[in-house]
C-alpha cells in the first residue's frame, strides 16, 4: 500500500514538475517572441543616418544627405516665378507596378521634413466600382496646365511657372484657403498650428524646396524642382522600388524611372496613359497607365501598418476582405 | 523514458527559442559582413580612362544589408609581369566609390597580347583584410560618325584597337547600345553588335530632342571582357522639335488677367466712386449753405 | 401744423429713449460685453495656438467663421436691397422700419468681414491682398464689392439721419453739452430749407438707386465664390439668384425680429403697428415660396441626373447630416409658410416667430452649403483621424460666433441711444403730406 501511494506520490511530483517546466518555457518562448515582434517594430528613424564603415573596421553612422539641400545658388522666391527654361515637366504613373510600398510617401517626407500624417504623395486605394478591380492610387499634386488654384488666388501666392511646375509661395500666403477647397483632387494641404521644425533656419526658403514651412500658409508637392535643377529625379520616382513614377520633359518626349527610359509620347500611346478627372478641364500633367497585367495581387499592398490599412475601410474591396477575415 | 523525451523536447525548445535571429536590429560586428571589392573601368569619350572601385560590405546574412565602406584608401596600378606603376590613388565617397581619370596621352604598359593591366588595391587595416582586384583591357578607339546619307539619318560606329606601330586593327564582335541623351538619363534607342569594327544604325525619325532640335547621340559598349565600358557620344541638330511656344497670358491662371476684366472693373467702380463723390460733394454744399444762413442769422 | 413745435413734440417723445438706462438695458448691456469678452479671449487663444484651436482641418477648410461671413453679408446686402427698394416707395408705413432695415445693413456688413479675417492664417499678411492683387480670384473681387457697399451704406445712413441729427440739434432740451455738439457737427448745417432738402433728396435718391444695383452686384459676387468652382454641391449656375434670395430670406426675418423687440422694449406701439407685421409677414412668405422653390431645384436636379459626385454629396446630407437638412430645408420653408399662408394664423407674435425659424433655417442653410461639399471631395478622403472626415466646430469657434452676434446687438442699441430709431423727419414728411392732401381735398369739396 505505502509503495503504491509513494509511487503515485512520486509520478504526481513528476507531473508536477513537468507542469512547471512546461509553464515556465511556455512564458520564456511568449516573452523572446514578443521581445522579437517589438524589436522589429522599433522603427529606426529612417534616413537621418546612414551607416558607413570606415578603413578601421568600424561601423559609424553619419548624417545622410536625403533632406532637401540647396544646389549652389539659393532660388528667391522672386526667382521661383521664373521656370527652368525650355522644359515642360511631365510625370507618367503605371498603376499596374504599384503594390503601396509608400516609399515613394515617405521619401518625400523625409526631403521635406514632414510629418507622419503629411504627406505630398498620397497612395490612394481606388475602385471605380463594384465590379471594377481596386488599384493603388499614387496622387502627386498634377500641376495642371490650367489650374484652379491659380486661378483663385488672391495674391498670387501659387503660381504656374513656364516648366509646368506649380509652385507655393509661403512668403506671400495669407492662408484664406480658397486654393484647398478650389483643387478637385485635394493636393494641397494647410499648417494649421505652429510647428518646431518652421524656426529651423538652416537654410534660407525657397519655394523650390518648400522648406522651411511657414504656420498658417498652404503647402503641396512641388515635383521637387531643386532635384530637377541637378539633373537628378524628385524623391519620389528616385526611391520606388518597383520603378512606377515615371519623371521627364515633355519637350524632348523622354521620361525615366530610374532605371528604363522611354518616349513619353509611346508610353501612352502603347500603355493607354490617361489623366485623372479630364472632364474637369484641368488639364494636368501627370499621367495615368491603366492597372492592366498587374505585376502583383492586390493583397501585397495590405502588408502595412494597421493604421494605414483604415484608412481604406470605405473601398468595397477591402470591406469584403474584412467580412473574409483575411485582413 | 517519457519523461528524458519531454526534457530533451524542452530544453532543444529552450535552444531553439533563445536563437532568435531577429533580435538583433543592428550589426555592429565587422565579421559579419562579406567585402565587396568590385573594380571596373571606362574609357570615355574624350578617350581619357576612369578607373573606378565600389566598396562595400555586404551582411552574410541579410543581402540587402550593404553598408558603403567610407574614406578608405583606394591605390590603382598599372601592371606589367612584375612592374608596378602606380597610377594614381583615391579615396572611397559616402558611397563607397573611388575614382580616378587618366588624360587620353597617358602612357600603359601593354602586354604581349595588347592588354593593358590594370590593379586596385586597399591596403587593408587591422580590422579589414587586404583587397584587391585586377583587370585587363585593351584600348578600344570607338568613333562615332552622324550623317545623312542619301537623306536618311545614320550613325556609323567605328571600334578599332591600335597596335604598338599605330595600325588600327577593326574589333571583332562587341554588343553596344545607341542612346539618345536626355536631361535626367538616356534612353536606349538601338542594342546591336559591332561586326568587323563596324555598326551601322538608321537613326529612328521623331525624336525632338532640345529645343533648338539638338541632341546628343550615345554609344555604349558595357562591360565588354576586353574592353571594359566604352563610351561614344557627339552632338547633331536631328532632333524634329515643332511644339510651339505659346505663350500664355492673359488667361484666368496667368500673372496678367484677360483684359475684360479690367475693363468691366474699372468701369463699374468708376460709376460706383463718382456716385460717391457726387453725394459727398453734395453734403458739402449743404453745409456751405447752412453755414452761410448761420451768418445770416447772426447778422 | 406748425413745424417747430411738431419738432420739440416729438423730440420730446423720442428723447427719453435715447437717453434714459433702465435697469433691463444695463443688465442687457452687460451681458452682450461678456460674450464679446469671452469671443476676444477665444480670439486669443486661436491667435496664440494657431488654427488648430478651430475645428478646421485639411478637408473641411472653411468652416463656422466662413458660414458667419456669408450670412451676415448676405443680411447685409439683403437690408440695403429693401432700403433701396423702400424709398421709392410712397407709403406712409415705410417710415418706420426704414431706419431699422437701414442699420441692419451696415452693422451687418461691419460684422461680417470680420469673420473672415478670422478664418485668414497669417492676419499678419493681410496688406498683400491690397500690394499684390489678382483680379481673376473672387476673392479680390469680394474684397472691392464689401469695401465699396461698406462705404456705400455708410453714407446711405448718414444721409438718412441728417435731419434727424438737425431736429435734434435745434430742439433737444437737458442734453448733455457733448451730445449737443455732437448733433451740431453731425448735422452739417442742415437747416431743412427748400434747397437744402431738395439736394439731400436727390442724392438719396441716386444713392438708393445705386444700392440697389451694388447689392444684385455683389451679391452674386459673394455667390462666385462658390459657384465658380469646379467642386460638386458649389458649381451651380443658380447660386447667384439663389443667393439673393436666401439674402433675402433671412434679412426680412431679422427686420421682423428687430421690429418685435424695439417695439416691445421701448414701447413704440404706436409706431410699429400690426400692420407692419403684416406686410413683412408677406413679404417672407412670397420670399420664403421663393427660396422654397430655389433649394428645391438645386437638390431635384442633383438627385435626378444622379451623377456619381452629386449622389455622394446627397448621401452625406441625408445620412450625416439628415436632422439639419430637415430642420433647415423642411422646417425652415414650410412652417413660415404654413404660418404666414393663412390670414387668421398673422398675429405679431407667430409672425415674429416665423421669422425665428426662417432665420434659424438659412443659417442652418448655409452650413450645408459649405460643409457638405468639402467632405465629399472628388477623391475620397482616406484618412483615419476623425477631425479630418468630418467638421465639428469648437468652442473657439462658437464662442466667437456668439461674440459676432453680442456684438451686432450691442452696436445696434448704442445707436439706438445716439438717434431715434424711428426717423423723426420722416414722421414730420409723412404728416405734411397728409395736410397736403388734405387742404386739396378740402379745396376740392369747396
Amino acid at each position: 500500500m505505502a509503495n503504491k501511494k509513494s509511487k503515485k506520490d512520486s509520478s504526481n511530483r513528476r507531473n508536477f514538475l513537468k507542469l512547471g517546466l512546461m509553464s515556465s518555457v511556455t512564458a520564456v518562448a511568449g516573452v523572446s517572441l514578443v521581445s522579437a515582434l517589438s524589436q522589429e517594430e522599433e522603427k529606426e528613424p529612417s534616413g537621418e543616418k546612414v551607416r558607413l564603415l570606415t578603413p578601421d573596421g568600424k561601423i559609424v553612422e553619419v548624417n545622410a544627405e536625403s533632406i532637401n539641400k540647396y544646389p549652389e545658388a539659393h532660388v528667391t522666391s522672386a526667382e521661383s516665378r521664373k521656370g527652368i527654361p525650355n522644359r515642360k515637366f511631365v510625370m507618367v504613373i503605371d498603376l499596374a507596378k504599384c503594390k503601396n510600398a509608400r516609399n515613394c510617401v515617405e521619401s518625400c517626407q523625409k526631403a521635406h521634413n514632414l510629418d507622419y500624417h503629411e504627406e505630398f504623395m498620397k497612395v490612394q486605394l481606388i475602385q471605380d466600382n463594384e465590379e471594377a478591380s481596386p488599384y493603388w492610387f499614387p496622387k502627386p499634386c498634377f500641376h495642371c496646365d490650367e489650374p484652379p488654384c491659380v486661378t483663385v488666388c488672391p495674391t498670387g501666392a501659387t503660381f504656374k511657372r513656364d516648366d509646368n511646375i506649380v509652385l507655393v509661395d509661403n512668403d506671400r500666403c495669407i492662408g484664406c484657403k480658397f486654393c484647398i477647397t478650389s483643387c478637385p483632387y485635394s493636393a494641397r494641404q494647410f499648417n494649421w498650428g505652429h510647428k518646431d521644425k518652421f524656426d529651423n533656419t538652416d537654410q534660407p526658403y525657397s519655394p523650390e524646396t518648400s522648406v522651411p514651412a511657414a504656420e498658417g500658409t498652404v503647402m503641396k508637392c512641388d515635383f521637387c524642382p531643386d532635384l530637377l535643377r541637378q539633373g537628378k529625379l524628385p524623391h519620389c520616382a528616385k526611391s520606388c522600388p518597383m520603378g512606377v513614377i515615371y519623371f521627364g520633359d515633355k519637350n524632348e518626349d523622354i521620361v525615366t524611372n530610374g532605371e528604363e527610359t522611354v518616349r513619353f509620347s509611346e508610353l501612352i500611346k502603347d500603355r493607354g496613359g490617361y489623366r485623372h478627372l479630364e472632364h474637369l478641364g484641368t488639364k494636368p500633367n501627370v499621367y495615368y497607365l491603366p492597372a492592366v497585367n498587374r505585376q502583383f495581387p492586390l493583397e501585397r499592398g495590405f502588408d502595412v501598418d494597421e493604421e494605414i490599412i483604415e484608412r481604406y475601410k470605405d473601398v468595397p474591396y477591402v470591406q469584403e476582405l474584412k467580412k473574409q477575415n483575411k485582413i | 523514458m517519457k519523461i528524458t523525451n519531454s526534457r530533451y523536447s524542452v530544453l532543444i525548445l529552450l535552444v531553439g527559442l533563445f536563437i532568435n535571429t531577429n533580435s538583433i536590429a543592428q550589426e555592429n560586428d565587422v565579421s559579419n559582413y562579406r567585402m565587396l571589392f568590385n573594380f571596373n573601368t571606362t574609357k570615355q569619350h574624350d578617350n581619357s580612362r576612369l578607373l573606378e572601385v565600389s566598396f562595400i560590405a555586404r551582411n552574410k546574412k541579410d543581402r540587402k544589408d550593404k553598408i558603403p565602406v567610407y574614406d578608405a584608401e583606394i591605390k590603382f596600378f598599372n601592371i606589367l609581369n612584375e612592374d608596378e606603376v602606380l597610377l594614381g590613388a583615391s579615396k572611397t565617397s559616402q558611397e563607397g566609390i573611388a575614382r580616378i581619370t587618366l588624360p587620353e596621352n597617358q602612357q600603359y604598359l601593354t602586354d604581349d597580347d595588347g592588354y593593358i593591366n590594370f590593379k586596385a588595391y586597399f591596403e587593408g587595416s587591422d580590422a579589414m583584410d587586404e583587397e584587391e582586384d585586377e583587370i585587363s583591357v585593351k584600348n578600344l578607339f570607338l568613333e562615332l560618325n552622324l550623317e545623312e546619307i542619301d537623306s536618311v539619318k545614320t550613325v556609323t560606329v567605328e571600334a578599332f584597337v591600335l597596335d604598338s606601330l599605330g595600325v588600327k586593327t577593326a574589333v571583332e564582335e562587341a554588343d553596344i547600345i545607341i542612346s539618345v541623351g536626355g536631361m535626367l538619363s538616356n534612353m536606349n534607342i538601338e542594342e546591336g553588335t559591332i561586326e568587323a569594327g563596324e555598326f551601322e544604325y538608321e537613326f529612328p525619325i521623331g525624336i525632338p530632342g532640345d529645343v533648338n532640335g539638338d541632341l546628343t547621340v550615345n554609344a555604349i559598349i558595357e562591360d565588354h571582357d576586353e574592353f571594359g565600358n566604352v563610351i561614344q557620344k557627339k552632338s547633331v541638330n536631328w532632333g524634329v522639335f515643332d511644339r510651339e511656344f505659346v505663350e500664355e497670358s492673359n488667361k484666368l491662371w496667368s500673372e496678367v488677367a484677360p483684359i475684360w476684366m479690367y475693363v468691366v472693373l474699372t468701369i463699374l467702380l468708376v460709376g460706383v466712386w463718382s456716385n460717391y463723390i457726387y453725394t459727398i460733394r453734395n453734403l458739402f454744399k449743404i453745409k456751405k449753405e447752412g453755414k452761410k444762413l448761420d451768418l445770416e442769422t447772426e447778422n | 401744423m406748425d413745424l417747430n413745435i411738431r419738432k420739440r413734440e416729438l423730440v420730446k417723445e423720442f428723447s427719453p429713449m435715447m437717453v434714459r438706462s433702465s435697469v433691463t438695458l444695463k443688465l442687457w448691456i452687460g451681458l452682450l460685453v461678456a460674450i464679446i469678452a469671452l469671443g476676444l479671449v477665444a480670439f486669443v487663444i486661436q491667435v496664440l495656438n494657431g488654427h488648430e484651436a478651430t475645428g478646421m482641418r485639411d478637408n473641411v477648410v472653411w468652416g463656422i467663421y466662413i458660414i458667419n461671413f456669408i450670412f451676415f453679408v448676405c443680411l447685409s446686402y439683403s437690408g440695403a436691397f429693401i432700403a433701396g427698394i423702400l424709398h421709392f416707395f410712397n407709403t406712409p408705413w415705410k417710415n418706420s422700419v426704414l431706419r431699422i432695415v437701414e442699420i441692419i445693413t451696415v452693422l451687418s456688413i461691419i460684422v461680417g468681414p470680420i469673420f473672415i479675417l478670422l478664418c485668414i492664417g497669417r492676419l499678419d499678411r493681410l496688406h498683400y491682398l491690397f500690394i499684390y492683387p489678382r483680379i481673376q480670384s473672387p476673392i479680390t473681387w469680394d474684397i472691392i464689392a464689401i469695401m465699396t457697399d461698406l462705404i456705400g451704406c455708410f453714407i446711405y445712413l448718414y444721409l438718412t439721419f441728417i435731419p434727424d441729427f438737425a431736429i435734434l440739434r435745434d430742439n433737444s432740451e437737458d442734453i448733455p453739452n457733448w451730445r449737443k455738439k455732437l448733433y451740431k457737427w453731425l448735422a452739417i448745417g442742415y437747416k431743412d430749407t427748400p434747397s437744402q432738402r431738395e439736394k439731400l433728396h436727390k442724392i438719396t435718391r441716386t444713392m438708393s438707386a445705386m444700392i440697389i444695383a451694388m447689392a444684385i452686384i455683389a451679391y452674386s459676387v459673394l455667390a462666385w465664390i462658390f459657384s465658380l468652382t469646379v467642386q460638386p454641391g458649389w458649381n451651380s449656375s443658380i447660386f447667384a439668384p439663389y443667393f439673393i434670395v436666401a439674402g433675402l430670406y433671412s434679412g426680412v426675418g431679422v427686420i421682423i425680429i428687430a421690429m418685435f423687440l424695439i417695439r416691445k422694449y421701448l414701447k413704440l406701439d404706436h409706431y410699429i403697428r400690426k400692420i407692419h407685421f403684416v406686410g413683412a409677414g408677406v413679404i417672407l412668405l412670397v420670399i420664403s415660396l421663393l427660396f422654397g422653390y430655389f433649394t428645391f431645384s438645386e437638390y431635384f436636379s442633383r438627385w435626378f441626373s444622379h451623377k456619381v459626385h452629386d449622389i455622394n454629396l446627397l448621401n452625406t446630407l441625408f445620412n450625416r447630416y439628415f436632422w439639419l437638412f430637415i430642420i433647415a430645408n423642411y422646417v425652415g420653408v414650410l412652417v413660415p409658410i404654413a404660418i404666414l399662408f393663412f390670414k387668421k394664423f398673422r398675429t405679431i407674435n407667430s409672425i415674429t416667430f416665423a421669422a425665428v425659424i426662417a432665420v434659424l433655417g438659412l443659417w442652418l442653410n448655409r452650413y450645408l452649403i459649405v460643409v457638405p461639399t468639402l467632405e465629399t471631395p472628388y477623391l475620397p478622403i482616406q484618412d483615419t483621424r476623425p477631425e479630418f472626415i468630418q467638421y465639428s466646430a469648437t468652442w473657439i469657434e462658437w464662442s466667437l460666433s456668439f461674440a459676432g452676434i453680442a456684438a451686432f446687438i450691442l452696436f445696434f442699441i448704442l445707436i439706438m441711444r445716439l438717434v431715434p430709431i424711428i426717423p423723426m423727419s420722416g414722421i414730420i414728411d409723412i404728416e405734411r403730406e397728409q395736410q397736403r392732401k388734405t387742404r386739396i381735398f378740402s379745396k376740392k369739396r369747396k
